[in-house]
């Protein structure tokens, strides 16, 4: 095997083989049955109107759900990013490639060739075997040109040696939320295909350009390094006074550690979306009820929302091993229990959430009164207060903005046994998972809010559906007890209090449901029934086995 | 006779068709230097995580100091210093936070000791561990594998890859210092002039399977040619067939 179109090739078909095999399955499938997977001549457009349905929850099983998913997953492939480490300055082109004999064009040029090849060939395959014969009205060549020019520039931006370490984190951030503007725009200014391939086709020679000079600074090592230029900050910090005096116990040392490595992630994603979001009540014009309202509920949902992204896990030991989510030796081989390990995890979450919640509480009032919104607020809360009456809408506040505070907490944790659990093919699948519902979960409701039989089927069955899944909530957290005493990872007292801890949750929850909705069409066990799936037992719980499943594997 | 330290019995692992330990036994007693020696991929690196509970024994038993360590990872790791050749010390932190953070899970930990160690170490406190040389990396793992006096000194490969000054001073100020106090060392490492260097008891292992476990002296007398007492080297290729420096795994 002398090509080193060959070789680059042979690279990424053996190591994501099963991916491969998967896509091509998928176009076979498409190819061969859409006629009987899809709905032919339904008369469908992007937009969905009253005259033309939207696009149908079939449709986006069927084709726009696993397009996406492939979508991810080439680009992933096809800029390394699955093997190399996204917050670090240097190149994540892999160092091991740049000792083949090969030119830098070819270790540019050839991953940019098959991976532009691969999602252009998915996307006009599911054109012309899946959308078209479901009579969906979408252009054939410019989107496939499009996600072939947004892989190029992906490559680009991940081969590239930044300067400073997380830098490529906040540009693949911008660069990913500014991804569909084209899109958009194109669909509703109605552009032309021709005006559109125009645009793209020189796209791809650009980034190829671009991603040559990045892979030749990586390849001859030169890392730009800006971090002199914020040695001001280190000094500020060398002033401060410097905790020096003794941890009083391994648990509070271990917490501390806790915090440095995961702690500040939630309050600085915060920090940084704060600002753009809040500048909204800056724009002119925005000052009505409406937009002061959208806006500051943006902001009050940033921790609960980023907390999602901000999950503690055991961080990879090595990206060049295969067992790259275990727990480092490190870690492992300190003297403390898994479950105390746990606690630490659990106690810095708290701490995270509240430094989180204080940059929103400090921000919205300061945002409000800079921008003089001030009064369009006050004037909402009088009207809450006439309708309710003052200590209720006083409470109603109160615990809205707990529940967000609760809310913010329970999503750092409630997926820490996912991390922990080491094991790669379950993180895998669950962020699949993840994603799989957030694409699914718009086209869902909207279906289900557009279809009343189905609203009735679903207000009918509520209670089975939420007593369904208490019991599978219960039955997984007695079954995860019993693994927790029998295999000493938590004592008796501690098992006993955590269980009444989570009752006495469970019932003020209850008491504050019952108080705020109770009526004559919302019965108390279906408050009682939505309490106990509120708050996290079963996969809070689970944590400490998965913990130690990882590190006594 | 007292307990032994580590008593590991018909231990078998295997990663997927690969067996990595086939029934191995070892017993160590107080108060010794032992050396584990194999060549890369023999089945130190496995054994070791065993002794220190990072893998469950899928057969036989492992108890350190009387104790299963995955079922009882503080009884166990409190009384192990642990130095691994990966040394994934975590960058983020400085010489002095990692001392202080150590010490926090030791109640044996020498306060006078552990300064002592960082100036013959030349470990500038305020160095964050990502700058150190890899060199001044390992000496800041040993300080804090040695810093409380454990009674086990696991040492896994810790000079590989180092120059000899670091060679010097994991076998010196380590090795040597802990066994002299009447503690348990288990060194395992495939450079066996090394090996040959500071150890009381030889254990070679290959392919997963002990093939020799005896004290140094003993081994060397049993294997005199004449007036001629050969090297470990020499031994160990007449057990395997092969130097250990070479690679089976690589």
């Amino acid at each position: 095997m002398r090509s080193p179109a060959l070789v680059i090739a042979w690279e990424f078909a053996t190591r994501h083989r099963w991916g491969f095999a998967a896509l091509a399955g998928y176009l076979v499938i498409l190819g061969t049955a859409n006629l009987l997977i899809l709905e032919p001549g339904q008369a469908v457009n992007l937009h969905g109107s009253q005259d033309v349905p939207a696009i149908t929850p079939r449709l986006v099983a069927t084709v726009f759900v696993p397009v996406s998913l492939f979508t991810y997953y080439f680009v992933a492939v096809f800029s390394f990013g699955l093997t190399g480490n996204m917050a670090a300055r240097e190149s994540m082109y892999p160092t091991r490639m740049f000792a083949l004999p090969v030119t830098n064009a070819a270790l540019t040029g050839w991953p940019m060739v098959y991976g532009t090849a691969t999602l252009a060939g998915l996307l006009l395959a599911a054109t012309r075997f899946a959308l078209w014969p479901s009579g969906v009205d979408v252009p054939l060549i410019w989107p496939a040109l499009f996600v072939a020019a947004a892989l190029a520039w992906t490559q680009v931006l991940m081969w590239m040696p930044y300067g400073l370490p997380g830098l490529r984190v906040v540009v693949a951030v911008l660069w990913l939320m500014t991804l569909n503007v084209p899109v958009v725009t194109a669909v509703d200014r109605q552009i032309s295909e021709s005006l559109m391939v125009a645009a793209l086709a020189p796209q791809i020679p650009l980034a190829y350009l671009c991603a040559r000079f990045a892979v030749a600074m990586a390849r001859r090592g030169d890392v730009p390094d800006w971090r002199q230029n914020f040695a001001w900050l280190g000094r500020i910090a060398a002033i401060l006074p410097r905790r020096r005096t003794p941890f009083a116990s391994a648990a509070r040392a271990q917490r501390w550690f806790e915090w440095r490595l995961h702690g500040p992630s939630l309050p600085v994603w915060v920090g940084i979306l704060l600002p753009f979001e809040l500048a909204m009540l800056f724009v002119a014009g925005n000052d009505t009820p409406a937009l002061v309202a959208y806006t500051l509920c943006g902001a009050l949902f940033t921790p609960p929302f980023m907390a999602a992204f901000s999950v503690p896990r055991v961080r990879k030991a090595s990206f060049q091993e295969s067992d790259g989510y275990g727990v480092t030796p490190f870690v492992a081989t300190r003297p403390l229990a898994s479950a105390a390990l746990i606690a630490a995890k659990l106690r810095m979450s708290v701490w995270s959430t509240l430094a989180a919640w204080l940059l929103v509480l400090v921000a919205i009032p300061a945002a409000l009164t800079l921008s003089g919104t001030w009064p369009v607020v006050t004037e909402r809360a009088r009207q809450l207060g006439d309708a309710v009456g003052t200590p209720r809408a006083v409470v109603v506040t109160l615990l809205g903005l707990s529940a967000l505070v609760a809310s913010t907490w329970k999503q750092l944790v409630q997926s820490l046994y996912v991390g922990l659990s080491g094991r790669e093919w379950l993180i895998r699948s669950s962020t699949c998972v993840t994603l799989t519902v957030l694409i699914f979960i718009e086209p869902i409701v909207a279906w289900i809010r557009e279809t009343s039989d189905v609203r009735v089927a679903l207000w009918n069955a509520m209670p089975w559906i939420l007593a369904g899944l208490v019991g599978a909530k219960v039955s997984a957290a007695s079954w995860i007890a019993a693994r927790l005493q029998s295999s000493r990872l938590l004592s008796d007292r501690a098992l006993v209090m955590g269980a009444a801890s989570w009752l006495v949750a469970v019932l003020a929850l209850y008491g504050v449901l019952v108080w705020l909705v109770l009526g004559p069409l919302i019965p108390r066990y279906f408050l009682m029934l939505l309490a106990i799936l509120a708050v996290p037992l079963a996969r809070v719980s689970g944590a400490p086995l998965a913990l130690a499943w990882n590190r006594h594997r | 006779m007292s307990e032994p330290v580590i008593n590991v019995s018909e231990l078998t692992r295997r990663f997927g068709a690969t067996t990595a330990l086939d029934a191995v036994t070892v017993s160590l007693p107080r108060g010794a230097v032992y050396g584990l020696v194999g060549a890369n991929g023999a089945g130190k690196t496995t054994l070791i995580k065993h002794i220190l509970g990072l893998l469950r024994a899928e057969s036989g038993s492992v108890r350190v100091f009387g104790l299963d360590p995955v079922a009882d990872p503080v009884g166990v790791l409190s009384r192990i210093g642990y130095l691994s050749e990966e040394n994934d010390l975590p960058g983020w932190m400085r010489v002095d936070e990692l001392i202080r953070y150590s010490r926090a899970f030791y109640p044996a930990w020498d306060d006078a000791y552990a300064e002592e160690l960082r100036q013959v170490f030349a470990l500038d406190p305020a160095a964050r561990i990502r700058d150190l040389s890899r060199g001044q990396r390992a000496r800041a793992g040993l300080l804090i594998a040695l810093a409380y006096r454990p009674e086990l000194l696991v040492l896994d490969e810790p000079s590989s890859g180092l120059d000899p000054i670091v060679r010097r001073d994991i076998l010196g100020a380590g090795i040597r210092t802990i066994a002299d106090e009447g503690r348990t060392v288990l060194f395992s490492s495939h450079l066996l002039e090394e090996v040959e260097q500071v150890a009381d008891h030889v254990t070679m292992i290959h392919q997963g399977r002990i093939v020799l476990s005896a004290p140094l002296d003993t081994i060397r007398q049993s294997h005199r040619v004449g007036d001629r007492v050969p090297s470990l080297d020499e031994i160990f290729v007449a057990h395997v067939g092969m130097p250990a420096a070479s690679t089976l795994d690589a």
